[in-house]
């Protein structure tokens, strides 16, 4: 159901960036229709110069096939790359081996005829030798090598016997390991098939059936901070200082428009695309890999425009004081490949130690990962993040005093 | 008796300790074109920005229509209107959208058709702004310029870069605006333009106005010093030429 709403409403966003885009050719049949309208004063006066700015620089986005690139489909394309690699990992556990067999007798044939079947195991076929398993092991490209020496299944007291080797790098002794006692446990099975053995103690194990976070989750929700962090980054940082450059900023400023202006004008236009490119990730989340949205989208969305124009605020900063792109794009570095990586945008932040999740958390990207993860997939509202919302709120408020303060014209 | 409607006194701003404008003074009338002539460098551009509000004004004072310009720069950017020098405009904008933008700049709905048929580009009004000449750009600039029915108009070297036909052209534009009433005040260094088009003209150099007067009366102060140029008497010149030969007709 709400999978069906998505799709309406990234229909409805997209019927109306192509109506904005080719709104002049109704203009034609209507003319002189603003002739008889009184003029404007006071405040509708000042935010009609935002509306006219907005809705123009809107059109523009969706005119621009640059723009549209990196604004809509760049982050698709990640969203794609990152995806598929989270779901194969998603797949359950499974070992990279190599096997060699030095045993000839037909138990080992067995037992390698189902290894290879068998889901937990994915066997290098084109390592035949110990010294192509060490040097796969030791570039890590497998987890361990399985040998079976020569007298592995031969017949001994009624039964076949034998000690597999199981090898493994230092480096990756965690994968080693579990290995190991993954083979004990099929070991143990077959050893039954056997043996009659009376086990007194055992261990079972139960999956919670409570809704769990699956790496895509972590995934969807850094590439949603990847797209607004590009958007209102690295789209400023390029503008800019190109707008200074061809004066056209300049221009503006002969006018009467105000710096505050021209940001409100910029951030709504802003919300609007970065919105549309938000909606074009969710629907392929959602149909692709199975993003199971629980949040309420209003919420989302609030959230999402309010991430949007904080961003932002760091690119109109970082644009809007630079004299040229010289300027602009190192500077514009600096900030965001920190965020990039300490923020959760490119791998979660539970992976780091306590300390630093403690540090970053203060990051303006933080709140922003965290806030969209905890609305989209686990069902929070609003009301219970608001320690990101504040975080928010306060980095918004400094950010713009920043960028009202350093902004120039030219 | 025409009124002064800027009024500039001892202007002056220096760049790392060097005098850009040098504390020039003049007046100019209602209604009248008005040119600053000079060399790259004297200065001129700087002096028009200062009146603009667009840079800081050092020393001295400038007034437009009575208002002070260094304490009043909104009010003042709403009564005059900028031609930069070279006009540029965000691209993937039509030339409707972009008056409508200017228009909004200016607090103002416009009806954007009127303004591109006052400069005659009603033909391109629906095409990108990035898809016009060089000539074109410059009227679509004056007609940007022109929204908001300024007093004022500052044209910053409105026809470098132009070709003959386009200049012409351009030179009719601008006695249309001031037959309006619209004071025009631009820079050049082209001297025939400056014959040509201003009723009076100041001729800067490093910073500083050297003479201020009609042309026709700077040029009869000069002969009157004993000037004497070698004689021409051909009735025509290499641009009449290429004018007979190429037609006056405006190009796209």
């Amino acid at each position: 159901m709400k999978w069906v709403w998505t799709a309406i409403i990234v229909v409805v966003v997209l019927r109306i960036g192509m109506r904005l885009r080719n709104r002049s050719a109704s203009d034609k049949t209507t003319p002189v229709r603003v002739k008889n309208r009184k003029p404007l004063t006071g405040w509708r006066r000042k935010l009609f110069t935002v509306y006219i700015f907005a809705k123009l620089n809107t059109r523009r986005f969706f005119r621009d096939r640059l723009a549209l690139f990196f604004g809509i489909l760049f982050p698709l394309i990640f969203l794609f790359v990152f995806g598929s690699i989270s779901k194969g990992g998603n797949n359950g556990v499974s070992f990279h081996v190599a096997l060699i067999n030095n045993s000839h007798s037909s138990f080992s044939q067995q037992f390698i005829k189902e290894t290879e079947s068998s889901k937990l195991f994915k066997v290098d076929d084109t390592i035949t030798t110990m010294a192509q398993a060490k040097d796969k092991m030791n570039k890590s490209q497998i987890d361990g090598t399985i040998v079976l020496p020569a007298d592995f299944g031969q017949p001994k007291d009624g039964h076949p016997q034998g000690q597999a080797q199981v090898y493994y790098s230092p480096n990756n002794d965690q994968a080693g390991m579990a290995l190991v006692s993954v083979l004990q446990q099929e070991f143990k099975s077959l050893n039954s098939k056997f043996v009659n053995v009376h086990e007194p103690f055992s261990v079972a194990g139960v999956q919670t059936k409570q809704k769990s976070l699956t790496a895509f989750d972590y995934t969807f929700s850094g590439l949603l901070g990847f797209s607004i962090l590009g958007a209102g980054i690295f789209g400023p940082i390029n503008v800019f200082p190109e707008l200074k450059k061809q004066g056209i900023l300049r221009r503006f400023h002969t006018t009467p428009i105000r710096v505050w202006q021209y940001f409100l004008s910029t951030m709504i236009s802003q919300a609007i695309t970065g919105l549309v490119a938000i909606a074009v990730m969710f629907v392929a989340a959602m149909t692709v890999f199975h993003l199971h949205v629980v949040g309420n989208y209003l919420e989302i969305a609030i959230f999402l425009v309010f991430s949007i124009v904080m961003i932002l605020g760091i690119g109109l900063a970082v644009g809007g004081w630079a004299r040229n792109e010289r300027q602009a794009a190192p500077l514009g570095n600096i900030i965001v490949f920190p965020m990039m990586f300490l923020s959760g945008v490119f791998f979660p932040r539970f992976l780091m130690p306590e300390w630093l999740q403690g540090i970053t958390n203060y990051l303006p990207m933080s709140p922003v990962v965290d806030g969209a993860r905890q609305l989209i997939t686990e069902g929070k509202s609003l009301a219970d993040i608001g320690s990101q919302l504040l975080i928010m709120a306060v980095w918004m408020v400094i950010i713009y005093i920043i960028a009202f303060r350093v902004f120039r014209w030219e | 008796m025409p009124q002064p409607i800027i009024k500039v006194e001892n202007l002056q701003k220096s760049y790392g300790g060097k005098k850009a404008v040098n504390g020039i003074s003049f007046e100019v009338e209602k209604g009248e074109i008005f040119g600053i002539l000079g060399p790259n460098g004297a200065g001129k551009t700087t002096t028009l920005e200062m009146i603009e509000a667009v840079r800081e004004i050092d020393g001295g004072s400038a007034a437009i229509d009575g208002i002070d310009v260094a304490s009043n720069p909104y009010k003042i950017r709403t009564i005059i209107g900028v031609q930069p020098q070279s006009p540029a405009f965000q691209d993937k904008t039509r030339l409707t959208e972009l008056i409508e933008l200017f228009g909004a700049a200016y607090g103002e709905r416009v009806d954007a058709r009127k303004f591109l048929d006052e400069v005659s580009l009603s033909e391109k009004a629906d095409s990108y702004v990035e898809n016009l000449s060089g000539g074109q750009k410059q009227r679509l600039s004056i007609a940007a310029a022109l929204v908001h029915s300024p007093k004022v108009l500052f044209m910053d070297e409105p026809t470098t870069g132009l070709d003959p036909q386009a200049r012409i052209n351009l030179w009719n534009l601008v006695k249309q605006v001031q037959k309006r009433g619209i004071t025009v005040i631009l820079t050049t260094h082209y001297m025939e333009e400056a014959e040509s088009l201003c009723h009076r003209v100041a001729i800067m150099d490093n910073g500083e106005i050297k003479a201020l007067d009609t042309p026709q009366k700077l040029v009869k102060n000069l002969l009157a010093k004993g000037f004497k140029k070698e004689q021409h008497v051909e009735q025509a010149n290499l641009e009449d030429v290429f004018l007979a030969l190429t037609g006056k007709g405006l190009r796209s």
